[in-house]
């Protein structure tokens, strides 16, 4: 999924959707335990929902939050582990049904689904809701229905161009996607947030950024942007059609803009209200607090399912040569990186782009080092090699904010020894992702990240390494490696029609392109947060960047 | 030149003057190495001092440089948090170690002193400079001159100088940071001084021993250099003096907030800045750059006191 990402981490609702993850500590009394229907559930946050608008919204945080007022064509289980990230029916009967060798895809909604004004949901509506990816207002989120549905190149959404005949709708309960090429994963685009079904006619401007028309178990009652928003239960959803969602309280509240310092000091007490509260990961600071046993009980964690790295812009001088982006990699002390981020307990050393929770992932060390602490003498031999012995001079693009630049330092100290000067270029955290995605005003290296949209290399690899994917604004592919081999490659996945043999090949390229290192990868951060003690039926979905599922989140004891 | 006899005659002629002679710097010496709390002080300054230029020496004495991670004396499993009580105080970390990477805090309270000495006396020295040039020519040549400078800072004191300050450097590309907080911060400092010295600049220049001189045909820059700014001594040391510990808060406040100079160069007002989200787990992290501050501020603000006592006496007697 899109950049956005890792910095602010699970706290802010990082970014990006997809991923899975791995464990979390779960026991029958905590947060694991059953939870009952009704009550109020409490969400503590430090920054609000981007949008609510299912075609802007586009992170883990948003994603996750958008399955309590929106239903699409399919979704995400709702369980721990793999079978989170599977895609089952939701709006649709099936996962969809491909003809013409993958290129159409034909998906029949249930009977008795209602939006919350209880008007029935159609096919025109679904149709609608996908049309508006398209307007360039409105399509800043989720890129997969534009990319990949047939459309014409003057085509901008409902509002501006009318209808969009590559999606056809034969009956109210049928519709049909014809898609450029064939996709053979078409079933897990359809879970894509731009797939929600918007009532024809409506959703203009910021129409649904205010008042959401909700298709899923909650509807919007209160929302103060930037301060609070209140969800209740919306009557005309019909539990009978979703196999997916449990709804168990009544009332979601969610309180934004809180110092970080104050939620993790709240959660620690777990008084009052906050006993029925859940909130982000904790702060690095409040790690060694959290030891005691009635605290562990009610901490969770997990790997959110996406890297961070340090991209290599090839462009530069001397980082074109790739035998000094192998030195890097090599002299990269990712211990020093890893307690920089929070250490062990908040996230995992990465030596492969694709984390740990991406089908057909493989698990290698392309540049090793005894206890990933860097081998500078290794380093130095590549670099003599390359004629750099006296080293050079390099500007690390950071966002300013205290991880990351915590990070940058740890980077610059680690290359030291080589007579790498690295000079730290702090940029504006509003404006960080913007900058490095311009190709004029990149350096020579970022720290980033990047977090799948679903758990597939298909998400991962080819944003970030495809050469034919630079632009000049919005650039994804940092390292701006356009290299003959990978591209061929990944045109080669793409063609393949069966998904696990792709997501096997996805795990070969992994190796192949790290063998050009055009990045470093750092950390698969973690989740680690603390839930309140009447808080029950929760776990770490995969697809959320590692966020408790709140579609089951519930009390363990509604009537307290 | 043929004025210089009379020169020579009116500078005799000061000392004699209604001014009474200007407190001497001998005067000032003793009388402050006689009070207990001043020179305590002034012992605390001459350590910190002697820090900020010896710092490279001292670091490495101590064997760990100001950058120099220490991944061994952290806790990675619990966050980062320095192993050992007292934030890792230890016999190879004097002052115990930086939570989340094992800096030395001692070698980074010695280049903090750096920092914090040289960022403050470069601005009191460039606030010096455009304060008494500036007061000077408003208060001697009056006017339109008078005028143009009063109401520039007038303009420059009404301004919320903190929320200026910090919208400037936020929006300045990195650079030198250093230089930069030091142009900024005179900017908005010199007025204050300015301020006085125009004040006393008007007193001096209709002074009887002024008019001598120039009755003596004494040009405007003799008038100034010989005759006002040796009167305005007094008022410079103890306007400057007690600068400096404003100086310094205001480079520790700038940094607290994220503008001042940029990691990894150690600043105290970076490290109190990074240690509040610690204080529960790791206090002295809080406790040892927060000490170094005050005690600096409290110090240079008691001599600067002390020095304005003596001044003010000096010129009663």
């Amino acid at each position: 999924m899109l950049v956005g990402l890792v910095a602010t981490a699970a706290l802010t609702l990082s970014a990006c959707g997809g991923g899975t993850s791995g464990t979390s500590g779960q026991t029958a009394a905590g947060p694991g335990a059953k939870a009952e229907q009704g009550g109020t559930l409490q969400v503590l946050a430090n920054a609000a929902f981007s949008h609510l608008d299912p075609a802007r919204g586009f992170d883990g945080g948003v994603n996750n939050f958008y399955r309590l007022i929106y239903r699409t064509l399919t979704t995400q289980g709702a369980a721990p582990g793999a079978e989170g990230t599977k895609i089952v029916p939701d709006l649709a009967t099936d996962t969809g049904k491909p003809s013409d060798g993958g290129k159409t895809w034909t998906f029949t909604l249930k009977d008795g689904v209602f939006f919350e004004t209880g008007a029935p949901i159609t096919s025109a509506d679904v149709k609608w809701g996908v049309e508006r990816a398209w307007d360039p207002e409105l399509g800043i989120g989720s890129p997969y229905a534009k990319q990949l549905i047939e459309a014409p190149a003057s085509y901008q959404g409902p509002y501006k161009s009318g209808d969009l005949a590559t999606i056809s709708t034969p009956d109210a309960k049928t519709i049909v996607f014809h898609l450029k090429k064939p996709f053979a994963d078409f079933g897990s685009v359809v879970a894509q947030n731009t797939f929600t079904p918007v009532p024809k006619g409506q959703g203009a401007g910021n129409q649904l950024d205010s008042k959401p028309i909700s298709s899923g178990p909650y509807e919007l009652a209160d929302y103060k942007p930037g301060a609070s928003l209140k969800l209740v239960r919306n009557d005309k959803w019909d539990k009978k059609t979703d196999n997916v969602r449990t709804a168990n309280p009544d009332v979601f509240q969610w309180t934004f803009g809180l110092d970080p310092a104050t939620i993790d000091e709240r959660m620690l007490a777990g008084q009052g209200t906050d006993a029925d509260a859940i909130a982000g990961t904790v702060q690095a600071a409040t790690v060694a607090r959290m030891q005691t046993p009635q605290l562990k009980q009610r901490t969770m964690t997990g790997i959110n399912g996406c890297t961070t790295y340090m991209g290599l812009n090839t462009t530069k001088k001397p980082l074109d040569n790739v035998k000094v982006r192998q030195a890097i990699n090599l002299a990269i002390n990712k211990q020093t990186v890893r307690d920089a981020d929070g250490g062990s307990a908040l996230a995992e050393i990465g030596n492969t782009i694709q984390p740990p929770t991406i089908t057909g992932r493989v698990d290698y060390d392309p540049y090793p080092s005894q206890d990933n602490k860097g081998d500078i003498d290794g380093a130095r031999k590549l670099l003599t090699e390359a004629g750099l012995a006296n080293g050079f001079t390099m500007t690390l693009d950071t966002r300013a904010q205290p991880k990351m630049q915590a990070m940058a330092v740890a980077i610059q100290q680690a290359l030291e020894p080589l007579k790498v000067t690295v000079k730290i270029n702090t940029i504006d955290t509003a404006t960080y992702y913007e900058v490095i995605g311009t190709t004029s005003q990149q350096h020579d290296a970022a720290i980033t990240g990047w977090c799948p949209d679903w758990p597939s290399g298909a998400t991962f690899l080819p944003p970030l390494f495809d050469g034919r994917n630079i632009t000049p604004k919005g650039n994804t592919n940092l390292s701006q490696l356009n290299d003959p081999g990978v591209n061929a490659k990944i045109d080669e996945i793409s063609k393949l029609t069966d998904v696990n043999a792709a997501n096997a090949a996805y795990g070969e390229l992994d190796k192949q392109i790290m063998a050009l290192a055009p990045v470093v990868p750092l950390l698969y951060e973690k989740v680690l947060m603390l839930v309140g003690s009447n808080i029950g039926g929760a776990y770490l979905h995969d697809g959320f960047s590692g966020g408790i599922d709140l579609v089951s989140v519930g009390l363990k004891d509604a009537g307290k | 030149m043929t004025t210089s006899p009379t020169l020579v005659e009116v500078e005799e002629a000061v000392p004699s003057g209604p001014l009474a002679p200007p407190t001497s710097g001998k005067r000032v010496v003793t009388t402050i190495t006689r009070d207990k709390g001043a020179l305590a002080c002034l012992v605390f300054l001459a350590i910190v001092v002697l820090m900020a230029v010896a710092a490279p020496l001292i670091t490495k004495l101590s064997g760990w440089g100001p950058y120099q991670f220490d991944s061994a004396a952290i806790n990675s499993d619990l966050g980062g948090v320095p192993h050992g009580s007292l934030g890792g105080i230890s016999g190879s970390h004097w002052f115990g170690v930086e939570p989340q990477n094992g800096r030395d805090l001692f070698a980074r309270i010695v280049y903090g002193a750096r920092v914090s000495i040289t960022i403050s006396l470069s601005a009191t020295l460039l606030t010096g400079i455009l304060g008494v040039v500036l007061g000077m020519l408003a208060g001697f040549y009056r006017g339109w001159v008078d005028q143009v400078i009063s109401r520039l800072m007038d303009f420059l004191m009404a301004f919320p100088a903190l929320i200026f300050m910090i919208a400037i450097l936020s929006s300045l590309p990195s650079g030198n940071r250093p230089v930069l907080l030091v142009v900024v911060i005179s900017v908005f400092g010199w007025p204050y001084l300015a301020r006085v010295i125009r004040g006393q600049t008007m007193t001096l220049a209709n002074r009887e021993f002024v008019e001598a001189a120039r009755a003596s045909g004494a040009k405007d820059t003799q008038v100034v250099f010989r005759e006002i700014l040796p009167n305005l001594r007094g008022s410079i040391v103890v306007m400057t003096t007690l600068a400096i510990p404003g100086f310094i808060g205001t480079e520790a406040g700038l940094s607290f907030l994220g503008v001042g100079v940029s990691p990894p160069t150690a600043s105290w007002g970076q490290m109190i800045a990074s240690s509040v989200s610690w204080y529960s787990v790791d206090p002295m992290f809080f406790a040892i750059p927060g000490a170094f501050l005050f005690l600096t501020v409290l110090s240079l603000t008691v001599l600067g006191d002390k020095i304005r006592t003596l001044i003010d006496q000096g010129e009663a007697a």
